[in-house]
């Protein structure tokens, strides 16, 4: 159904940016904050009059779309700025606004005394407009500018203390990262163009593609997902980019920016199931993630680090739900993670901000006891969301995606290389399922291990600095969002007979992978029982070495127990150092040798310098001419008129 | 015979030893006087072509003696030339005490 | 005949006369020679029936001009030791050789063919009306180049005061 006011939705959020970044600096406080609020919340509540009238629309065309302009048309192709506000992109758009204002309106309290501050909401509408865009476009082109657009604003926003160079650096190294993947999405986009001359979704569709093309296709578009979400090998970015502020964190790197590669890979699900060797990569390299993500996050102590690392490992799984064509199990996990996930890291930045800017957990401990109520309090409650120790969301949203990687078929025709006579993938799904069990064991362990060590136990921290609770501008949206998390378990519950859960929702937007519907391997209750033992192992597990009382005595037992497996976990795997040294300093040393080379040598030296100092030199010698000696010049005089008889007399 | 030729071929020879006195001396006043040299051969050029005028031109009343015209405003403009000349060359000795043209070389870089 | 005769002799004098001035080293020496030739000149100039031109070639040049050069150097009162000897150098050189050159290319390639066919002699033609006498160039000057005639008077001003001016020292 075509609608004309779609437009509004990133609309409206780019204006506030460009209004506050323009005068922001000598506008009043209150007008910025009003405008940058505003803005998000206008826009939410449009997004929510869309998703009402889309919920209403029955079938699988229950969709709003608009036009807004053609951007370009250059021979055979045309490059529009569509809108498409379906059920899919419709919720991650009351996803992105609605927890976007929540956490706009914390950092009303967190940035209150940066003298930057306009900058930061400036950025941070613009970054909300340019998710929106990403999320609504209908072409891979206009969802490529949203993609770009919110790595920019990844850029500016975790660079944002510019003075300091570790942070500056940490900035860069987002976008330089992002920027790879970005370009195997780029060859993504070309390579269906080439082969379909095509670039928008419903078009898409609907063309032929062979094997090679679709498989091609979306192998470099995952890559391009690997970096912005995050995954193996491209998630080195995000660990560091926790420099940046901590709603930034919040926003980008947990609830919405890092899920755009999950939800490319759910808005191209027409293609990636006509690409089942691709679906089997990226669930592989989703679980492998997961496993890694998870495994370093039992080592870090900067609290932060161990929620960028959690994150890293969640992704994972939301890729292993879409890969094991479970489109909707991982479209829901990336909501609820949302919810839980942005909770936690808001949590976390209360206390950083109740601790002058502390960050190291080996000086936190016993905050609870020591006036953080609130924000203990809806920690705890995400931790539980996240760990599945409860039924709530999280629970749910994970133990699905394992039981449909349990359950596919989606893997049961493909063969292990291309001769037919090798072994077949069918215990790929199962073999997914034992690893993301583990993984959960070890998530519930180092997130728990996370919530004892911050909040329960003595306080480890220096005398002179007296932990306070946060505004209730801060302290407001952990409520909301810690609600949201218990509540979220509602669209995510199993039932297939609910009408209102999440699967239900989206019937009819996601493409079915090859090999048809999932087998039952496991009964659903039996599935469940082992995820929620494996969560309480976690819990018990953690508690045994981090109860209040041994706090950080579990993290030396550990170091005793395992120490060079707890070194390597520690430094992250040495993966920074191995890309620092394969690919970082050779890069530079090129960089510098070309620079000499051709920089210096070449342009300067021969091109720019060497014309001047041949004018010079010749000059230096032309000027002995002119020195002053009338005879000379007579004489000169003379040598040209005889040139000039010679040549009017002897040659005519 | 006499004709024309012998006498511009006189007026070249005089104004190539002219030519070269300007050149090669560094007294300046024999450069001056190189260039008296100068102008009475350019005299004696036009007083031949006077008499002897090319046949094509057949010079009307006025034409015929305009070479005398010219040679009698060529004198009077080489002796105010040599007047100003001179003036300059006892204004330059007073400052430089030598008349040596090599030493007048200040107008340049 | 006669005519001949005076024409080598007189071109004798005027080149020996003209080398002189280039090559003496003592200035009122090349002065002397400079004035000797200008007679020798003047003989010439009546040899071309330019009577007027002659006269005042002796009266103007070698009487008033030639005479400005002598009293100048003789207020200049040079020196011996001050008369250096000449250093030909390099550009010099090829400068000498370059203007002689250049006249000889021009006696080489024009004057070759300047004369091609009957020469006419306007002396003889216009013998009746006279041809350079002081009556024929008087008319000549005052009928038909009056304004050059006045405007030189003019610069002969001119150079009188500039002469002054610039000779004076302080104005």
């Amino acid at each position: 159904m075509e609608v004309s006011w779609l437009y509004l939705i990133p609309l409206l959020p780019l204006a506030g940016a460009a209004v506050n970044g323009l005068l922001g600096r000598w506008l009043p406080k209150a007008w910025l904050y009003a405008v940058a609020l505003l803005v998000v919340l206008l826009s939410f509540c449009i997004g929510l009059f869309a998703w009402w009238q889309v919920a209403h629309i029955e079938g699988e065309t229950a969709q709003l779309r608009q036009l807004v302009f053609t951007w370009f048309s250059v021979g055979s192709l045309r490059v529009d700025l569509g809108l498409t506000f379906d059920r899919l992109s419709g919720t991650l758009v009351l996803v992105v606004t609605g927890v976007g204002f929540l956490i706009h309106l914390y950092s009303v309290g967190y940035m209150d005394e940066d003298p930057g501050y306009w900058r930061y909401f400036a950025y941070l509408n613009l970054f909300v407009s340019m998710m929106l865009l990403l999320v609504l476009s209908d072409n891979l082109v206009a969802m490529f500018v949203g993609w770009e657009g919110v790595g920019l604003c990844s850029y500016l926003l975790v660079g944002f203390w510019y003075d300091d160079d570790a942070k500056a650096y940490a900035g860069r190294k987002a976008f330089i990262v992002n920027r790879i993947g970005d370009f195997g999405f780029l060859i993504g986009i070309f390579v269906l163009y080439l082969y379909t001359g095509q670039v928008s979704f419903q078009t898409l569709k609907v063309a032929p593609l062979s094997l090679g093309v679709a498989s091609a296709a979306a192998a470099l578009l995952f890559a391009g997902a690997t970096g912005k979400s995050a995954q193996l090998p491209l998630y080195v970015w995000l660990p560091d980019a926790m420099a940046g502020p901590t709603p930034v964190s919040a926003l980008i790197h947990a609830a919405t920016m890092v899920t755009a590669g999950v939800y490319m890979v759910a808005r191209l699900s027409f293609l990636y199931v006509q690409a089942p060797g691709v679906m089997a990569v990226v669930a592989v390299i989703g679980i492998l993630t997961a496993l890694v993500g998870a495994l370093i996050g039992t080592s870090q102590m900067d609290i932060k680090r161990v929620l960028a690392y959690s994150t890293v490992s969640q992704l994972g799984y939301m890729f292993v739900g879409v890969g094991v064509g479970a489109f909707a199990a991982g479209t829901a996990h990336l909501i609820t993670h949302a919810f839980f996930k942005a909770c936690l890291f808001l949590g976390s930045g209360a206390v950083i901000h109740g601790l002058h800017g502390e960050q190291d957990m080996a000086r936190m401990g016993g905050l609870r006891r020591l006036g953080l109520k609130h924000t203990a309090a809806t920690f705890f409650i995400a931790t539980v969301a996240i760990t599945g120790v409860l039924p709530i969301s999280g629970f749910f949203s994970k133990d699905e995606i394992l039981a449909q990687a349990l359950n596919t078929r989606a893997f049961d025709f493909l063969t292990l290389l291309p001769d037919p006579s090798s072994p077949r993938l069918a215990f790929l799904g199962p073999a997914i399922y034992a690893i993301g069990t583990v993984t959960a064991l070890i998530t519930s362990f180092y997130v728990w291990r996370c919530y004892l060590l911050t909040f329960e136990g003595e306080y480890r921290g220096p005398p002179e600095v007296h932990p306070h609770e946060a505004p209730w501008v801060m302290t407001l949206p952990l409520w909301v969002l810690a609600a949201l998390s218990v509540v979220g378990a509602l669209i995510v519950l199993p039932s297939h007979h609910l009408p209102f859960t999440w699967e239900h929702f989206t019937e009819g937007v996601f493409a079915r992978p090859r090999g048809g519907p999932p087998m039952e391997r496991l009964p659903e209750l039996v599935a469940f029982g082992i995820a929620l033992v494996v969560a309480w192992a976690g819990l018990l597990t953690a508690w045994s070495l981090y109860a209040p009382g041994r706090a950080l005595e579990g993290d030396e037992r550990i170091a005793r127990a395992m120490p060079r497996l707890r070194r390597a976990l520690a430094s992250a795997l040495y993966v920074d150092a191995l890309y620092d040294r394969i690919v970082v300093k050779p890069l530079w040393a090129t960089a510098r040798t070309l620079w000499r080379a051709a920089d210096v040598m070449i342009i300067d030296g021969l091109l720019v310098n060497g014309p001047a100092q041949v004018v010079a030199a010749v000059g230096s010698v032309l000027r002995r001419f002119q020195n002053g000696d009338v005879q000379r010049y007579a004489a000169v005089t003379a040598v040209g008129v005889l040139i000039l008889v010679y040549v009017f007399l002897v040659r005519g | 015979m006499v004709g024309p030729l012998h006498y511009l071929f006189l007026g070249a020879v005089l104004f190539a030893l002219g030519g070269v006195g300007v050149v090669l001396r560094r007294n300046a006043l024999i450069v001056l006087m190189s260039i008296e040299l100068m102008l009475n051969a350019v005299n004696l050029t036009f007083l031949t072509f006077s008499r002897f005028p090319l046949v094509k031109s057949a010079p009307t009343q006025a034409g015929f003696l305009s070479g005398h015209t010219a040679v009698f405003f060529v004198i009077a403009v080489a002796a105010a030339e040599a007047a100003v000349g001179l003036a300059i060359v006892i204004a330059v000795f007073r400052s430089r005490a030598s008349v040596n043209v090599d030493e007048f070389d200040t107008l340049k870089f | 005949m006669a005519e001949t005769v005076l024409f080598w002799v007189f071109f004798a004098g005027v080149v020996v006369a003209g080398a002189q001035v280039i090559l003496r080293r003592n200035p009122v020496h090349a002065a002397m020679s400079l004035v000797a030739c200008f007679f020798f000149l003047a003989g010439v100039y009546l040899l071309l029936s330019a009577h007027l031109i002659a006269i005042l070639q002796v009266m103007v040049y070698a009487g008033a001009v030639m005479v400005l050069f002598v009293f100048v150097i003789l207020l200049l009162n040079l020196r011996e030791e001050e008369l250096s000897r000449e250093r030909v150098t390099v550009w010099k050189g090829i400068g000498a050789l370059a203007v002689a050159a250049s006249v000889g290319l021009i006696v080489v390639f024009a004057l070759r063919t300047a004369y091609s066919g009957p020469v006419r002699d306007l002396a003889v033609e216009q013998l009746p009306t006279g041809f350079g006498t002081v009556k024929a160039v008087g008319r000549a000057l005052y009928l038909f180049s009056v304004l050059p005639f006045e405007v030189t008077s003019l610069l002969l001003t001119v150079a009188i005061v500039g002469a002054v001016v610039v000779a004076k020292g302080k104005i």
